[in-house]
C-alpha cells in the first residue's frame, strides 16, 4: 500500500527555500509571457492536484475535480460578467460555492465507495459539462463566458495591474498555491491527516476504533472541493474565457495523472512536483509540429514514471533518492535512521 | 414512440457497447483492473477494418478477423510489457489512461487526424414496409449476436471457460487445480481487447472514423459494466443494452438533456444499489 515519506528530514530546508526564492524572483529573472503563463497555469493545476490527493489520501479516487474546478470557475466568471461584481468577492463565493457543492455531493455519493465513487464523480462531471453548455442563458453555452479582470488596486505610488501583464497573477497564483501548500501541509501532519490515512489504509479497523468514515471522507472531500472552486476561479479569470470543454473528463484524468506520477506520498511536494513538470512538459511538447506526438510523448512518459516509481512514490520520490544517494552517498534511504 | 429508426440506431449502439463491456468485464474478472484503454482498442479495431479494405483491399469479414487478431496481440504486448511490471490495481488502471494519450497520439501520428469514412460494404436495404434497415445495420446486429454465442457456449461448455469461470471465483484455488493464472490472463485479455476491435470495426462503415472516436464508447461501457454490476458478464449485457437504447430514446424526446438524464440515471442506480443490478453485494 502507500507509504508516508516525509522528505523534510531528507533535503535540506535551505535548498527548499532556494527553490521557492527561485519561483519568487522568476518575474524578475524573465518576463517572457508565455514562460510566465505555463508556471500560473501549473500553478493553478497543482492546487487542484493537491486537492485530489488529498481525497485519495482517504482512499477516495475521484475523477470529478475538475467538476469542482468548473463550478468555482462558472460561479466566479457569472458573478462577474453577469451580475458586474468586482474579481475579489466573486473569487471568494467562488470557492464557497465549490465547497459546499463538494459537501452536498460528498454526503450522498461517499456512502458508496471505491470505484463507485470513482464513477459517479466521472458522470457528475460530465453532467455538469453538459449543464453548463447548454444552459445558453446563463453561461453562454460554447461560445464561453468573458471573464472581467480583477481590479488594479492602488498602493500609493505603485498600482497592482491585472491588465497590462501576467506578474501579478503569477504572484496571486504563488500565494494561493503557498496558502493551499500550508493547509494541506498543517492536515496532513495533524491527527487528521493521520485518520485520513488511517481510514484509508484499514476502514474496518478504523471504523472499530470509533472513527466514523463518513466524516472523514465528506471533511477530505469539502476542503478539496473549496480549494479546487478557487483554482477554478482563477483558471477562469487568467484565461479570460471560459468554455465548458476546458474542464471535463479529460482534465479530471489529467489532474489525478498528474497526482500519481508527482507522487502521492506526499500531500503538498508531491502534486506540486508533478503538476509543473507535466504541465511544462506538454506545453512545450505542443510546441512541435507533428500532430500526436504530444499525446504520445505525454502518454509514454506517464506510463514511464509508473513502471520504474513504483506505486505512487513519483517523481517526488526522485527528489529524496538524489539527496539520500548523490550527495549523503548512502546505499539505501531507511526510514528509522533518519528519524534518529 | 419514437420512429422505429431511432430504435435500431440504439440497438447499433447497444450492440457496440455490450461486445465493449462484455470484453472489459472479462478482463476486469480475471485481472482485477479496469482497462481504460478498451475504447483506443475499438479506435484501432476500425482504423484495422478501415486500412484492410482501402488499402490491401480484402474482403470485409477478413478485414475484422484482422482487427481481432491484430489488436489482441497489441493487447498481449500491452500485458507483458506494462501491467505486468505495475504493482496495484490502482496504478495500474492510471497507467491504462496514459496509454489512452499514447494511442490517440500514435493513432493520429500514423493516421492522421482527419475523419475517414468507409463505404458500406454491404450496401442495399430492407423493405419494412414504413422503414427500412439497411443490410449493413442487420450485419452488426447478427455479428453481435453471434459473438455473444460464442462466448456463452465458450464460457459455459469448453475448458478454458470453466477455467475463465473458476479463475474469476477464486484464483488461488484455480491455480491449485492446474490452471496456469498467467496464461489465463493473457487469453483473456487478448479475448476481452480484441471484442472492443472487433466492435469498432463491424461498426465502422456506419460511422465516420477518426483517432478520438475510442472516448465515448470507452465511457459508455464503462458505465454499462457498473451499473450492470462490476465482474457480472449477465450486467455488461443488460447494461450495454440500458445504455444504448437511453442513448437514442431519450434523445429523441430530449435532445440534449439525454446524456443528462442518462448519467444521472446511473448516479440514482449506483446510491440505490451500489453493487449494480446484477452484481454481488459488496463486502
Amino acid at each position: 500500500m502507500m507509504t508516508y515519506i516525509d522528505y523534510k528530514d531528507v533535503v535540506p530546508k535551505a535548498v527548499i527555500g532556494l527553490v521557492v526564492l527561485l519561483i519568487l524572483l522568476v518575474p524578475i529573472i524573465t518576463t517572457n509571457e508565455s514562460t510566465l503563463s505555463i508556471l500560473i497555469l501549473s500553478g493553478i493545476w497543482a492546487i487542484a492536484v493537491m486537492g485530489f490527493t488529498l481525497v485519495l489520501r482517504t482512499g477516495q479516487f475521484s475523477l470529478g475535480q475538475a467538476a469542482f474546478m468548473a463550478i468555482g470557475g462558472y460561479t466566479s466568471a457569472i458573478l462577474t460578467a453577469q451580475m458586474g461584481w468586482s474579481f475579489w468577492p466573486a473569487f471568494l463565493l467562488a470557492g464557497l460555492v465549490s465547497g459546499l457543492a463538494a459537501f452536498l455531493v460528498g454526503m450522498v455519493v461517499l456512502r458508496v465507495g471505491g470505484i463507485y465513487f470513482s464513477i459517479i464523480t466521472l458522470s457528475l462531471c460530465e453532467v455538469i459539462r453538459i449543464v453548463a453548455q447548454q444552459w445558453e442563458s446563463v453561461t453562454r453555452g460554447a461560445r464561453g463566458l468573458i471573464t472581467a479582470q480583477p481590479n488594479p488596486i492602488p498602493l500609493g505610488f505603485f498600482e497592482i495591474n491585472f491588465f497590462s501583464s501576467t506578474v501579478p497573477y503569477f504572484y496571486l497564483t504563488v500565494c494561493l498555491v503557498a496558502f493551499t501548500a500550508l493547509v494541506f501541509w498543517r492536515i496532513g501532519e495533524s491527527r487528521l491527516g493521520r485518520s485520513f490515512a488511517g481510514v484509508a489504509l484499514n476502514p474496518v479497523l478504523a471504523e472499530h476504533q470509533g472513527m466514523y468514515l463518513m466524516k472523514y471522507r465528506v471533511i477530505a472531500f469539502t476542503v478539496a472541493g473549496v480549494f479546487t472552486g478557487l483554482a477554478g476561479s482563477l483558471y477562469a479569470h487568467f484565461l479570460t474565457v471560459l468554455t465548458p470543454t476546458m474542464l471535463g473528463l479529460w482534465q479530471s484524468i489529467q489532474i489525478l495523472i498528474m497526482s500519481i506520477v508527482g507522487g502521492i506520498g506526499s500531500l503538498v511536494g508531491g502534486p506540486i512536483i508533478g503538476s509543473i513538470l507535466l504541465y511544462t512538459f506538454g506545453s512545450y511538447l505542443t510546441r512541435l509540429d507533428i500532430y500526436g506526438i504530444q499525446q504520445l510523448l505525454f502518454g509514454a512518459v506517464v506510463v514511464l514514471v509508473l513502471l520504474f516509481l513504483p506505486k505512487g512514490t513519483g517523481l517526488v520520490d526522485l527528489w529524496g533518492r538524489f539527496w539520500t544517494k548523490v550527495i549523503w552517498r548512502e546505499k539505501e534511504f531507511e526510514m528509522d535512521e533518519a528519524e534518529e | 414512440m419514437p420512429p422505429a429508426g431511432i430504435w435500431i440506431d440504439g440497438l447499433i449502439q447497444s450492440c457496440a457497447y455490450m461486445t465493449m463491456a462484455f470484453g472489459m468485464v472479462l478482463v476486469f474478472s480475471i485481472l482485477g483492473i479496469l482497462n481504460w484503454t478498451h475504447g483506443q482498442f475499438y479506435m484501432l479495431g476500425a482504423f484495422v477494418v478501415y486500412y484492410a479494405i482501402t488499402a490491401v483491399g480484402i474482403p470485409f469479414p477478413l478485414g475484422l478477423l484482422a482487427a481481432g487478431v491484430l489488436v489482441a496481440g497489441l493487447s498481449i504486448l500491452v500485458k507483458k510489457i506494462i501491467i505486468d511490471h505495475i504493482t496495484g490495481d490502482l496504478y495500474v488502471g492510471v497507467a491504462t489512461m496514459g496509454l489512452i494519450f499514447f494511442f490517440e497520439g500514435a493513432a493520429s501520428m500514423i493516421f492522421g487526424m482527419q475523419d475517414k469514412g468507409l463505404a458500406r460494404v454491404l450496401p442495399g436495404v430492407v423493405d419494412l414496409g414504413s422503414f427500412s434497415v439497411s443490410y449493413q445495420k442487420i450485419a452488426v446486429v447478427s455479428f453481435t449476436l453471434v459473438i455473444m454465442i460464442i462466448l456463452f457456449i465458450m464460457l459455459n461448455f469448453t475448458r478454458i471457460g470453466l477455467a475463465i469461470r473458476a479463475t474469476a471465483q477464486q484464483p488461488d484455488a484455480a491455480s491449485l487445480y492446474g490452471v496456469s493464472v498467467e496464461r489465463l490472463s493473457l487469453t483473456v485479455m487478448g479475448i476481452g481487447c480484441g471484442l472492443a476491435a472487433m466492435a469498432g470495426g463491424i461498426i465502422a462503415p456506419l460511422y465516420t472514423i477518426n483517432p478520438f472516436i475510442g472516448g465515448i464508447p470507452m465511457i459508455m461501457s464503462l458505465l454499462a459494466i457498473v451499473i450492470g454490476g462490476l465482474g457480472s458478464l449477465t450486467g455488461a449485457i443488460v447494461g450495454g443494452l440500458i445504455l444504448g437504447f437511453l442513448n437514442s430514446v431519450v434523445a429523441y424526446h430530449l435532445s440534449y438533456l439525454s446524456e443528462v438524464v442518462l448519467f444521472m440515471l446511473v448516479v440514482i442506480i449506483l446510491l440505490v444499489r451500489p453493487q449494480g443490478l446484477f452484481g454481488a453485494s459488496v463486502k
